[in-house]
Formats: C-alpha cells, sequence, structure tokens
C-alpha cells in the first residue's frame, strides 16, 4: 500500500530562521504514529505543511497520493495545537459547521454532530454555547468536530494538553478506535506516556531535523540498557566489567534516594541483546552477594532526554 | 464553490442571529420614524397652554392682537379639517363631492374664505356626505395662547404694573384662570403713548430707548406670541398709515401683494418641459440621503468584518478552517456573507425609508408623492447599489489585511483610527457637493478611489461628465480589484502570524510571495 503521508527534504524557512530543516519521512496507513520533539523543534510547521496551509520553501509532500492537502481535505481530520472555537456559536453547530466543509450534507452533519456528542458524554451541552463551556470540554467538542467526518487520515496536535486524566483516556480511546477501523493517526504530545502506550511508530524532531523516525522498541534501542545492583558496602564488582555483554559499572549510590545504610546501588550498562541471566550468573560465579538485581528497560521519556536533551535544555535557555 | 457558500451561510446566520445587528437595522427607521412623529406630537400635545395677560393703555391695538390670535387659531383648525378630510373622507368621493379641497390654502386669504364661507361648521357640513363609515368626530385643536384677566386691580401706569407682575411672571404667584391657579408666562404692555413711539424713517426723529410695546416673559426660546403681536400690530400701524396719508386701503392692499414671480427652469430637460419641479429640487437633495446611508452601511459592516476576522484569528480558529477550505475560497465567502448582511441592513432601510415616507405622505402632499415616483423612477437607486458593492469591497480588502495581522481589537484600532479619519472626509463635502456638483473639489474627490464611491454617488443627481463617471469607475474597479489582491496576499501570511503586529514595510514584502 502506498504511504499515506510522504515528506521528502522537506524545509521551510521565515528569512534566515530554518523551521524545518531538511525533513523526510513516511507513515503506512492504519498505524498510530507519535510525533515528538521539545517545544520549538518545527512539529506545527511541518504539519501546517502538511495540510497545505503554508508552502514549503523546498522539499516535496504527497498526502493521500495527492501533491497538496487541499483536494484531498475531506479524507484528512486537524486538531490544531492552539484550540479555539466560535464562540457565540452552539457546540453540535461549530461541530456540524466544521463537518460541512469537509463535504457531508447539512443534515448529515447535524445528526453527526448529536451523535457524537452523545457518544462522548456532552449530550446536554450539545444546545450550550461554546463560550459556556469548560476549557476541557470545548476542546473535547474541538476533537469531535476534526473527526466528524470520519477521516482516513487524523492529524492531531497536541490533542491530551488540557484534559484531565479520564478525559485523557477518552482521548486514547478515540485514537485507538479510529486505528481499529483502518484509519492513520499522527498526533504530537510532550506526554511521553501516552506515546507509549498508543504509538506502534515514532517521529523525533529537534531544532528543525528528523532525528529519529522508527518503532518504540528501536528508539528504546537508541540507549544501552542496563541493570542495577545491590551490594553490602566493600564489595568489588569490578570482576564483572571482564564479561563481554557488560560496557561499564558504576556506582550510583550517592544519586540515589533512599538508599540504605550498608549497601551500594550499582548501574551496570550492558551490551545490546545482552542476556541479563549471564550476568546474574557470573554474580554467583563470582560470589557477589547481592540484595537486588533490577533489570532496566529505558522509557520513552529516556529516549527523549537522550536524543533531545541537550538540544531541548538549550532551547529552553537560548 | 460549496465552501465558500457554506463560509458565507455561516457569517450571514452567526450576525444576523445577533441582538445587535436587529437592534442597529430598526434603529435608523426608528429614529426616522421619531424624527418625523415627535415634533409633531410635540406641537400637538406637548406645548403647554400659554398664559398671557394683554394691557393695552393706548387702547390701539387690543382687537388688533385679538384678532389675530384669532385668525391663527383658525388656520390651525382649517389645517387640523384638512388633515381631517385627507383622513377620513372616502376616495371614491374624490371626483363628485371632494368640495371641500376648495378650503386647501392655508394661507390669511384661505383662512379668510374660510371663515366666510361659514368656518368649520360649513366645512364639517360639506365633508359629512363623503365621510367613511366609523370615522371618529372631529376633534378642535387646543387654544394655546389663553389671555387671562389681569390680576391687579389698580392701573396706574406701565411700570407700576409691570412691577406687580413680576411675581407672577417669574413663577412665584399664580394668577387664577376659571379658578385655578396656572402660571402667568408672558405679559404684552403697551403704553398710552405708543403713538409717538413708532417709528417713521421720513420724520428723522430716533424714539427714546425702551420705547415701543414690552414684551414681558421668562421664556426666551418660545418666541411665537412674540411674533405674532409684533407682526399683527405692525401690520396694523402700517394699515392706519397709508390711510392717514390719503392712500386708498384697497389700493394699499393691491400693492401689498403685487409681485413677478419666478420660475426655475433646467436645461437639460426636453423642451416645453423645462420646468423644475419642488420635488425635482428635493431630489437634486436626495443623493445627499444615499451617501449618507452607504456611509453609515460601511462603517457598520467593516466594524461586523473586523472583529468577526480578529475572531477567528486570536480563536486560532483560522488554521481549522484553513485545513479545510482554500483562503481563496474562505476569503470569498465572508466577503460574501458579510456583504449579505449588509445588504440586507441597507435594503431594509431604504424598504423601510420608501415605506415611512409613502405612508407619511399618502396622497398628502403632491411633492412627497411625486418626489417618490421620481426616485423610483432614477438611476439613483441602482447607481447607491453598485457604488455600495464596491465601497464595500475596497474596504472590506482593507479591513480584512488590518484584521489579519491584528491579535486584538485593541492593536487593530490603531489602525482603524486612520482608516476612520479617511472615511469622515465624504461626510465633510457631504453637504457641499450638491451646490458644486461639478466643481474642482468634487471632481478631484471623485478619482481618489477610496472616495469615488461616496462622491460620485453625491454627484448621482447633477449627470456629471461621462468621462468622470466611466473614468471614475474605472479607476474603482481596478484599485478594488488590486486591494483586494494585496488584501489576500497579506491575509495569507498575517493570519497565522502571533505576536507583534508587523510594520508596513514587512507586509509590502509579503505581497511579492508567491
Amino acid at each position: 500500500m502506498p504511504p499515506v503521508l510522504e515528506l521528502i527534504n522537506v524545509t521551510k524557512r521565515y528569512g534566515d530562521f530554518t523551521a524545518v530543516d531538511d525533513v523526510s519521512f513516511a507513515l503506512e496507513p492504519g498505524a498510530i504514529y507519535g510525533f515528538l520533539g521539545p517545544n520549538g523543534a518545527g512539529k506545527t510547521t511541518t504539519l501546517r505543511m502538511v495540510l497545505d496551509i503554508i508552502r514549503p520553501s523546498s522539499g516535496s509532500i504527497s498526502i493521500l497520493g495527492n501533491s497538496s492537502a487541499l483536494p484531498v481535505r475531506t479524507r484528512i481530520g486537524y486538531l490544531p495545537e492552539e484550540k479555539g472555537l466560535y464562540k457565540k456559536m452552539k457546540a453540535w453547530s461549530v461541530i456540524a459547521y466544521f463537518a460541512t466543509l469537509k463535504g457531508l450534507s447539512r443534515a448529515h452533519a447535524r445528526q453527526k454532530a448529536y451523535q457524537l456528542l452523545e457518544r462522548y458524554g456532552l449530550k446536554d451541552f450539545a444546545e450550550k454555547r461554546t463560550d459556556a463551556l469548560s476549557k476541557g470540554m470545548s476542546q473535547k467538542v474541538q476533537v469531535l468536530a476534526s473527526i466528524a467526518h470520519d477521516p482516513e487520515f487524523v492529524i492531531f496536535d497536541e490533542p491530551f494538553s488540557g484534559l484531565d486524566p479520564v478525559n485523557q483516556e477518552v482521548m486514547e480511546e478515540i485514537i485507538r478506535e479510529m486505528v481499529s477501523r483502518g484509519r492513520t493517526v499522527l498526533f504530537s504530545t510532550h506526554v511521553m506516556q501516552h506515546a507509549e502506550r498508543l504509538c506502534e511508530r515514532i517521529l523525533l524532531m529537534a531544532r528543525g531535523r528528523k532525528i529519529f523516525d522508527g518503532t518504540l522498541d528501536q528508539a528504546r534501542r537508541t540507549i544501552p540498557r542496563s541493570v542495577h545492583l545491590e551490594t553490602a558496602t566493600g564489595v568489588d564488582i569490578g570482576s564483572l566489567r571482564e564479561l563481554p555483554e557488560v560496557l561499564s559499572t558504576t556506582s550510583i549510590s550517592e544519586n540515589t534516594p533512599g538508599s540504605l545504610k550498608g549497601w551500594v546501588r550499582w548501574e551496570i550498562k550492558v551490551r545490546e541483546n545482552a542476556d541479563f541471566s549471564a550476568i546474574l550468573g557470573a554474580c554467583f560465579e563470582r560470589g557477589i552477594r547481592l540484595r537486588s538485581f533490577q533489570q532496566n528497560e529505558p522509557t520513552l521519556h529516556d529516549v527523549f532526554v537522550h536524543l533531545v536533551g541537550p538540544d531541548a535544555r538549550e532551547a529552553a535557555f537560548r | 464553490m460549496r465552501n465558500a457558500f457554506l463560509v458565507a451561510l455561516r457569517e450571514y446566520v452567526e450576525n444576523a442571529k445577533t441582538k445587535g445587528f436587529w437592534l442597529g437595522i430598526l434603529m435608523l427607521p426608528l429614529m426616522l420614524f421619531l424624527s418625523f412623529q415627535v415634533p409633531l406630537f410635540l406641537e400637538k400635545q406637548g406645548t403647554p397652554v400659554r398664559h398671557f395677560v394683554l394691557v393695552d393703555l393706548s387702547r390701539q391695538f387690543e382687537k388688533t392682537v385679538e384678532q389675530a390670535l384669532e385668525t391663527q387659531y383658525q388656520r390651525d383648525l382649517l389645517q387640523a379639517l384638512n388633515q381631517y378630510a385627507r383622513e377620513y373622507a372616502s376616495r371614491a368621493a374624490d371626483t363628485s363631492g371632494g368640495e371641500w379641497k376648495a378650503f386647501a390654502d392655508e394661507s390669511p386669504e384661505g383662512v379668510a374664505a374660510f371663515l366666510q364661507a361659514g368656518g368649520k361648521t360649513y366645512f364639517l357640513a360639506l365633508l359629512g356626505k363623503t365621510l367613511l363609515p366609523n370615522t371618529p368626530p372631529f376633534v378642535e385643536p387646543r387654544r394655546i395662547y389663553r389671555r387671562v384677566s389681569l390680576p391687579i386691580t389698580e392701573v396706574k401706569s406701565i411700570q407700576s404694573i409691570a412691577d406687580e407682575l413680576r411675581p407672577f411672571l417669574r413663577g412665584e404667584k399664580k394668577i387664577k384662570e376659571n379658578e385655578t391657579p396656572v402660571r402667568l408666562d408672558a405679559a404684552i404692555l403697551i403704553p398710552p403713548d405708543i403713538e409717538s413711539q413708532i417709528v417713521r424713517p421720513d420724520r428723522k426723529m430716533a424714539p427714546p430707548e425702551e420705547a415701543g410695546i414690552q414684551y414681558w416673559s421668562g421664556n426666551l426660546a418660545d418666541k411665537a406670541l412674540r411674533t405674532l403681536v409684533e407682526n399683527a400690530v405692525n401690520q396694523e400701524i402700517k394699515r392706519r398709515e397709508s390711510i392717514n396719508r390719503g392712500f386708498d386701503l384697497a389700493t394699499y392692499q393691491q400693492i401689498e401683494k403685487t409681485h413677478v414671480p419666478i420660475i426655475e427652469l433646467n436645461p437639460k430637460k426636453v423642451a416645453g418641459q423645462e420646468r423644475v419641479s419642488a420635488a425635482e429640487k428635493l431630489a437634486q437633495w436626495a443623493p445627499v440621503g444615499f451617501v449618507y446611508l452607504l456611509w453609515v452601511a460601511l462603517f457598520s459592516i467593516s466594524q461586523m468584518l473586523l472583529s468577526n476576522t480578529i475572531e477567528e484569528k486570536s480563536n486560532r480558529i483560522i488554521e481549522v478552517l484553513l485545513s479545510s477550505v482554500t483562503p481563496a475560497e474562505f476569503l470569498m465567502g465572508k466577503l460574501a456573507g458579510i456583504a449579505a448582511v449588509g445588504l440586507t441592513m441597507v435594503l431594509t432601510w431604504l424598504a423601510s425609508l420608501l415605506l415611512l415616507v409613502g405612508w407619511k405622505v399618502s396622497g398628502n402632499s403632491e411633492v412627497a408623492v411625486q418626489f417618490l415616483t421620481l426616485l423610483r423612477g432614477s438611476h439613483l437607486i441602482p447607481a447607491f447599489i453598485v457604488y455600495f458593492f464596491f465601497a464595500y469591497l475596497l474596504y472590506a480588502g482593507i479591513i480584512l489585511a488590518i484584521g489579519s495581522v491584528c491579535n486584538t481589537l485593541k492593536e487593530a484600532q490603531n489602525y482603524m483610527a486612520v482608516i476612520t479619519l479617511l472615511m469622515m472626509v465624504p461626510l465633510f463635502t457631504m453637504m457641499f457637493i450638491p451646490k458644486d456638483p461639478n466643481g474642482t473639489v468634487a471632481t478631484v474627490l471623485s478619482w481618489v478611489p477610496i472616495y469615488t464611491p461616496f462622491i460620485m454617488m453625491n454627484r448621482a443627481a447633477a449627470d456629471p461628465p461621462l468621462f468622470d463617471v466611466i473614468g471614475t469607475m474605472v479607476l474603482l474597479v481596478a484599485s478594488t480589484a488590486f486591494v483586494l489582491w494585496g488584501a489576500v496576499k497579506i491575509f495569507r501570511t498575517g493570519i497565522l502570524r502571533t505576536g507583534q503586529p508587523p510594520r508596513i514595510l514587512e507586509m509590502l514584502r509579503w505581497l511579492r510571495m508567491r
């Protein structure tokens, strides 16, 4: 199947500033993609170019087999990062209005709006003006407005921000439900847990460049896995370094809160595909008495900090 | 196209739904209606009865004043009767039983003829045959000026009377009229030696200071009574003077009425029909009304468009919109939607204006009827629609560009101040241009595109040279197209921008962007 979205060497410059720098990637249909990156990484600019709201300075974009999003816009859904609704319109009519712009008939759009509001617990607010809704509710209305026409490809820019935990779950449910029907979802977020729970693949941008594109597992493998050990004080574990799996051993007691007196905590970085049981076996062989042995899988959070940490911090102080 | 229509529909429905819109629409006809009705009402009901005393120590003019008051009242009566007849006399009877129409003349001679014929009784008798069924009985108008008797017993001199009347005139004391205490509004005091105080230009004898009839009143604004007395007494003096000097009274009255009429002719009209009617003179001023209407309509929809665009920008709705419609579709829809709102407003105003004038003058005055026919048949209304259309697009383009670069109404106000100031010019020249419709000021301003619609509308009744009409139109269309093109460019870039509004130079750079 052809990709839903393909960017080839896309660059966007504003004067001297390069917001997006030579970015290429492709999205396969029927999957959930996480679009991650620190603030100011160029995510929103990239998404706007994808939707042909702004034009790239160079490079090409193909979306649903088209060189511009405009002819296929009825098959695309978009929730922008900064959310806003017409303040004086009623909740149902906002949803219906955006749905008609996406090609639904007025009667169908109206019916769909009520249906969605009922399904997602906003039935009682259908007739309320949007300026009477809470922030979370109006954001939900906006999400519904972006999917009312049942698009094949949906782009959510920061869909979770401003939602309480219950509604964050509802949002996750919306995304999963869409993908279960063969739709493709691309969403950006700062909350790694959402990406970890939902995504099959992630795209990571920093300072306008793509710095990672792959599956969650591949992402985790970008940083070395590690084992945390606890031994009695004075035990030397230096001999473990002789093992082929081990990259380094570091004492981390000082920076680990709650460590017990008389015990030392170690971090052992291991090679990719290393067998943790071999390390545990080696400990027994060498008579190293352990209080705990813990295998650590890196989280997406670790991956993010590892890959963009310096950049993100630099950006924050820029 | 479908999307542009949807955008337009939303704009229209959302704006037409607001209370403010309907208030705005109803305000103008209401104001017009009130400006018709309130003075009428005030004249009929609001003017309080004025009580006055008249002391004529010369014993010469008391009758004259009383008679003048009576004549005035008879004229009011005749007017009221005519009004009553127009309202309730059957139209069908116009051909046969319209004898009452003989008293349409409400001038002093007409009033005299009316009295001669038998006055109110005769008039009502004439009318009786033709009155429609269920007609209410005729109600006489009130007498506004009522003479009351002097509240003092001893009459010594003008000075003493004035002194004694002062507390009454100041409102500190009330006088009695039919046992009800009322306020004394005025005192007319005629001194005994009034004869010696008459000014005669041929006898070089300056009258003393403080000479003449004394008119005492705390109310300086209402001069009607004073004028009435002045005219009546002076006319009587002139009449007596002419007799004293040996003129025949009839001859004198003939001389008084001797005059030559002047007719106005318009060289642009067909030979033999060049006479300028009163309606045509009025029609010459009609464009002023249209210019004002154009201005008010444009001004209110500008505000609507601006706040609307800024809402979409500051709420970031625009991003979703632009992922659904092309900027061109969006702008087209927006312009069309707001134009429809504006047209609804203007057409409602126009219709209510015509209706109101039509209702007010139904069979009432020939001039008004002619004026309406003239207006309906003239090119003024089509011209108004065309100029409204282009003026709207031109100003809308400018306002869309401003709205798209500003994040708040407050930011936009700085730009709008300039636009508003520029827009004021036609209001200043509005009353002047009909007097010199093809003069230098009018011609020059016509060629400034932002003023073309106003000024050309202003000149429309004076048949401006064809060169001006076509030339300014071409320039207007071209500059409208240019402004819209630029507005789209600025809009596309500006609407997604956040932060400070750009500088003019920056905006000019956007014009060159793809």
